[in-house]
């Protein structure tokens, strides 16, 4: 009996032994990103960024000598398979830290992780309510309010004073669209109509028919898909008002379209150096767009934040890795990135599309 | 000026619905197969139009290779599909069910050949602009009126002209007396899903020549083309091509009037009060 008992135990003992070694060793991470559906497009550029900073920091030997890989989870944007993912991430496999991106999506995991005390990483949504939606989500970028606000000053300032306002009928899109409304009141400007679309629609026809029977000066854009073919409907329907955004419209294939000549557009300052995009490009045969930077850098604040807590002799817990962000506050990688709050401070320019190129037109700084 | 452009924006998109409406019918009051599929085949024919335009092919091979392709498709998965599970005495949720798999199958395979992003013609003629009484039209939503109406009136003719149309009506009205009549319901299955799934090759190309191709874009016209079926007369050819039309009309019309987002719930709230006042539909005594 006693000896079962001692058998017992001892098995117990080396299956600990083996854990604390395996745990040791490599540092699992989470990733619940929109992998296919509408937006496909954006969650593989986040997937590819978060990989690349995956292969930098495992070359050189990982965080203090553990290893660390992140599960990737396909949530096609969609809250409700985010729930399911998250779930799956936590529950089954006890993950403290998980990428996330989309406004809809992550609101809904919000209190999931206050709840779990699971950390969430969010390097591409903007809805102001990601700001306050829970202590356990790590912005990495400004809420799309700050940029607006600074956006709707200077548009009213150069002589456009009516706007109309497309927005995408989204956490992000509608939340894009109060700040609109707020903002651009606030800076003097009337809002002479408003019209949704709905996420992944490509048909803008209606929508700018009737958003241009207002005689606006601007349109106010909030989509975070599809502006390409927004902007050539717009060019089809030889529409005559400034067309002004936010970071959403930075899209390659927009920004390549000539039917985007002279559109604006707010975007957050980020660069990276010609040795690191080489590298990138050569890897994945893609150039480093705007969000494989943001993951990249989200990657490489969350791996310092790691780094920390291991010197200070804690374990990796979303609370640990959270406090320790919040205390090392300036992040200096492919852009300065400084944590007053939960919310990161980033600074961003206006741009205009010329030629299939982005000009800088004046660098904004939120206030 | 809005309410005019407005109008034929919504003829335009109820011409490509009306063809989707009308396939699924076809299928539909055939089979009594609720081939959620067709989607599937919808998005596919876009993506091989897509692929031969890239690689330089004139249009008129690419239209036929494309109409070839989701016919062989549609044909593909009525007898390696459906027909098994007949065999094999498959309640229709379970059919169902197997069609929704095939769907999402098809789906996932066109994102991962092509990727999710939002994919452009390089076809330069389809985004030129003609302006008509001062309604501005591109070339290919044109053709997308010219072509649906060709494709009802030759579906109209072949199925009230011709021996194998009238073989259809005939196992799709009673496919146990067409059995012992020799009619083979079986292969008329197959050969009805062929031929719907040609007409809808059509929008399948002229919508994404328009609007960008999307690996998940056609569940949306074929949840509306099903609610035009209905509503049309289940079987009725005129009835689901017009009531599609109806219904794209009535969303672009009623912006006049509701914001955006309100157009889609009140539309289908008049399709609802339609519905209980003629739950056979419009058309169904045209039959």
């Amino acid at each position: 009996m006693f000896r079962s008992i001692r058998f017992g135990l001892a098995l117990a003992a080396a299956g600990f032994l083996t854990l604390a070694t395996a745990s040791a060793e490599t540092i699992k991470l989470g990733a619940i990103l929109p992998l296919t559906g509408p937006g496909g497009l954006i969650g593989t550029q986040q997937q590819k960024g978060i990989q690349f900073a995956l292969d930098h920091i495992n070359a050189k030997g990982g965080v203090r000598g553990n290893k660390i890989e992140v599960v990737f989870e396909d949530n096609q944007a969609k809250p409700d398979q985010s729930i399911l993912s998250f779930n799956k991430l936590v529950d089954l496999q006890s993950l403290p830290i998980i990428f996330t991106a989309y406004s809809g999506p992550s609101l809904a995991m919000a209190p999931l992780a206050t709840r779990k005390k699971v950390l969430l990483v969010n390097a591409g949504a903007q809805a102001d309510a990601l700001a306050k939606a829970s202590p356990f989500l790590i912005n990495t970028l400004p809420t799309i309010g700050d940029e607006i606000a600074v956006l709707c000053q200077w548009l009213v300032k150069n002589g456009k004073k009516n706007a109309a306002i497309l927005f995408e009928n989204s956490a992000a899109g509608i939340s894009g669209r109060d700040n609109y409304v707020t903002h651009f009141k606030a800076a003097g400007g009337t809002i002479v109509a408003q019209e949704p679309t709905q996420f992944g629609q490509t048909d803008f026809r209606p929508a700018l028919l009737k958003l241009a029977d207002a005689k606006p000066e601007v349109m106010l854009v909030s989509i975070t898909a599809a502006a390409q073919q927004m902007a050539q409907q717009y060019k089809q329907l030889d529409l005559k008002f400034a067309v002004a955004g936010t970071t959403f419209l930075q899209d390659p294939a927009l920004i390549a379209d000539p039917a985007a000549e002279g559109f604006m557009h707010t975007q957050l300052q980020s660069q990276s150096p010609p040795a690191l995009a080489a590298e990138f490009k050569q890897k994945y045969n893609a150039e480093m767009e705007f969000f494989v930077r943001q993951y990249y850098t989200a990657s490489n604040i969350l791996f310092a934040a790691m780094d920390k807590v291991l010197e200070e002799k804690k374990p990796i817990t979303g609370e640990n890795v959270r406090d320790a962000i919040l205390k090392i506050k300036n992040f200096s990688g492919l852009v300065p990135v400084v944590f007053n709050s939960n919310t990161a401070s980033v600074p961003f320019d206006l741009k205009v599309i010329r030629g299939g190129h982005d000009e800088q037109m004046v660098e904004l700084k939120a206030q | 000026m809005l309410a005019l452009q407005l109008l034929v924006n919504g003829l335009v998109t109820g011409s490509a619905l009306g063809l989707v409406a009308i396939s699924f019918s076809l299928i539909y009051s055939t089979t009594k197969i609720f081939h959620v599929a067709h989607a599937g085949v919808y998005t596919m024919a876009g993506y091989v139009a897509w692929s031969l335009a890239s690689r330089g092919a004139p249009d008129i091979v690419t239209l036929a290779v494309t109409v070839a392709a989701s016919m062989a498709m549609g044909a593909f998965i009525q007898h390696q599909l459906y027909a098994r599970l007949e065999r094999r005495r498959a309640t229709p949720l379970v059919v169902l069910i197997a069609s929704l798999g095939a769907l999402a199958v098809m789906q996932n395979v066109i994102a991962a050949i092509y990727s999710p992003n939002i994919l452009q013609f390089p076809v330069p003629w389809g985004s030129k602009m003609v302006v008509l009484g001062g309604v501005r039209l591109t070339w290919t939503q044109i053709l997308t009126v010219i072509a649906s109406l060709a494709a009802y009136g030759a579906t109209i003719w072949f199925f009230h002209r011709t021996i194998l149309g009238k073989q259809i009506r005939a196992v799709a009205s009673n496919p146990f007396l067409a059995e012992i009549t020799r009619l083979y319901p079986q292969r008329v299955y197959v050969i009805v899903v062929a031929i719907g799934s040609a007409i809808v090759a059509l929008p399948g190309i002229l919508v994404p020549l328009d609007l960008g191709l999307q690996p998940y874009s056609g569940v949306t016209p074929l949840l509306t083309a099903t609610i035009a079926m209905i509503a049309g007369g289940i079987g009725s050819i005129t009835g689901s091509f017009v009531i599609a039309i109806g219904i794209a009309v009535l969303q672009n019309l009623s912006l006049l009037v509701i914001p955006g987002e309100w157009s889609i719930g009140i539309t289908f709230f008049i399709f609802v009060i339609f519905m209980l006042f003629r739950p056979t539909g419009l058309f169904a005594a045209a039959r």
